[in-house]
């Protein structure tokens, strides 16, 4: 069992955010953005059933047997922080079934703003809000929106309709994050989506040439934590 | 007689039990949702719990005391012990739930302790089962050896940990107070004591109890088909 990460094994890549902003809608667009080039797998993380690994087969982005659905007993925040093993047991499957995969997506169930990845599942992770779920959701922070490597404002198409400000949205989460990216994003908005797989093949390269140290948001406010002592600090 | 213990295996008896410790135990119902799906009453959840504790757990905890055993010995060998638990468990769906456990605890045990030698020997533990991962009660042995605990700690801490299991998911999975659920592992004492007494005396691998229920079986299975379910098994 590959345990011991190296720059060798795949990037291993979480998705958290609540529940219906899109994590599985953002999962599909890098699938079919990136397995051109990329040999890719998923683990989806569903509540109560398999929807999230049937939409993403359904989708036809991915073979069937790369997605791969854990269940968490209930407990979609404890499988992605506090006891990842079923995680780790389906990223380590995906790994020796196609290795060798340069990606590998975790998705999480969808949880609250509270939810982040164990920095031993995954190496960088996306947190994923939507416009339709309130303009001022980036201002309420939570260890997602401050510190996750990259926060995204999905739906960005329906702001309109909503009465949302995107750019504001984006500046409040900005504001937030002390200079780590925000990125708006909708599926039909092809210039964001080529940002989002810059991003992606970004930390790739990083990873692979060993520049990449996997952080973690950390599971409470980042005032509380700020002892981490490298480039990423908080600075206060 | 003082008022403490020598200490001897006591933290490895509080870890094991433990619901926070990180091997995916989580999402374990030890089959209680497909039972309350295929129409278990709430009120015969204590039965449940009975019935496992004397059938798919006393095998496991004896096999649990059969690998502790085995872990103390030079060379160790558990590949009798894994064959004669997964000869006794006719079941895929309970191999498989077993096999899910054990990859946890092997993945904690080779953790804690990576130079142990019967963490060392886990890795030829599925040699006569092909096909098969580790079963939970193996790792539960070499880590009873690591920690310095005896049969009987070993035992009753696998039995604790499944009358634990249902009384959890059953607070998910049906309406109840969680003090009630807590009363259910108690009042399992008895069945607990009594499954603990087999084990520890299960010398040999031919001791695992041979005791599968056919319904249990068939619910294990139909729950690995389910495509609504909060547990994996």
């Amino acid at each position: 069992m590959p345990e011991n990460p190296t720059s060798t094994r795949a990037l291993r890549l979480g998705v958290a955010g609540p529940v219906g902003t899109g994590k599985s809608s953002l999962i599909a667009t890098l699938c079919r953005e990136l397995a051109g080039e990329l040999a890719m797998a998923v683990v989806t993380n569903d509540i109560y059933t398999d929807e999230d690994a049937r939409f993403l087969r359904s989708a036809g982005v991915l073979d069937h047997e790369r997605i791969h659905a854990v269940q968490t007993g209930a407990c979609p925040h404890t499988a992605i922080r506090d006891d990842i093993t079923a995680n780790l047991d389906a990223v380590e499957d995906l790994e020796l079934a196609f290795a060798p995969l340069d990606l590998v997506l975790v998705e999480s169930g969808g949880d609250n703003l509270t939810a982040t990845f164990s920095p031993a599942l995954v190496d960088t992770q996306v947190f994923c809000l939507d416009v339709a779920g309130g303009g001022d959701v980036a201002r309420k922070g939570g260890p997602g929106i401050t510190s996750a490597d990259l926060l995204v404002v999905n739906k960005s198409d329906l702001a309109p309709f909503v009465g949302v400000d995107v750019g504001r949205m984006v500046a409040d989460g900005e504001k937030a994050r002390e200079g780590r990216p925000v990125l708006a994003l909708a599926r039909s908005d092809t210039a964001a989506v080529e940002r989002l797989c810059s991003w992606v093949r970004g930390v790739l390269a990083d990873h692979r040439e060993g520049r990449h140290t996997p952080r973690d948001p950390g599971p409470m406010a980042p005032h509380t934590h700020a002892v981490d002592g490298h480039e990423h600090g908080h600075g206060h | 007689m003082g008022d403490t213990t020598d200490g001897t295996g006591a933290l490895g008896v509080l870890l094991l039990a433990d619901a926070r410790l990180p091997t995916g135990a989580h999402a374990h119902s030890a089959t209680l949702e497909a039972a309350l799906a295929a129409g278990l009453r709430t009120e015969q959840i204590p039965d449940y719990i009975r019935a496992r504790l004397r059938g798919v757990a006393r095998a496991e905890a004896a096999a649990a005391v059969l690998a502790l055993r085995a872990a103390r010995e030079n060379p160790v060998d558990f590949a009798p012990i894994q064959a004669a638990l997964a000869a006794r468990t006719p079941s895929r769906a309970l191999r498989d739930a077993s096999a899910s456990l054990g990859r946890g605890l092997t993945r904690l045990a080779r953790g804690l302790f990576p130079e142990h030698s019967a963490v060392a020997a886990l890795a030829t533990a599925p040699d006569d089962t092909p096909g098969l991962r580790v079963l939970r009660p193996i790792p539960l042995g070499a880590l009873g050896a690591a920690f310095g605990m005896a049969v009987d700690q070993v035992a009753r801490a696998a039995l604790y940990d499944e009358a634990q299991c249902v009384a959890a998911a059953a607070l998910k999975l049906r309406p109840g107070d969680p003090i009630a659920a807590t009363r259910w592992v108690v009042d399992a004492a008895p069945d607990i004591e009594e499954s603990v007494r087999v084990a520890v005396g299960a010398t040999v691998p031919g001791d695992v109890p041979a005791r599968s229920a056919p319904q249990l079986d068939r619910w294990a299975g139909a729950h690995a088909y389910s495509t609504r379910r909060l547990f994996v098994a």
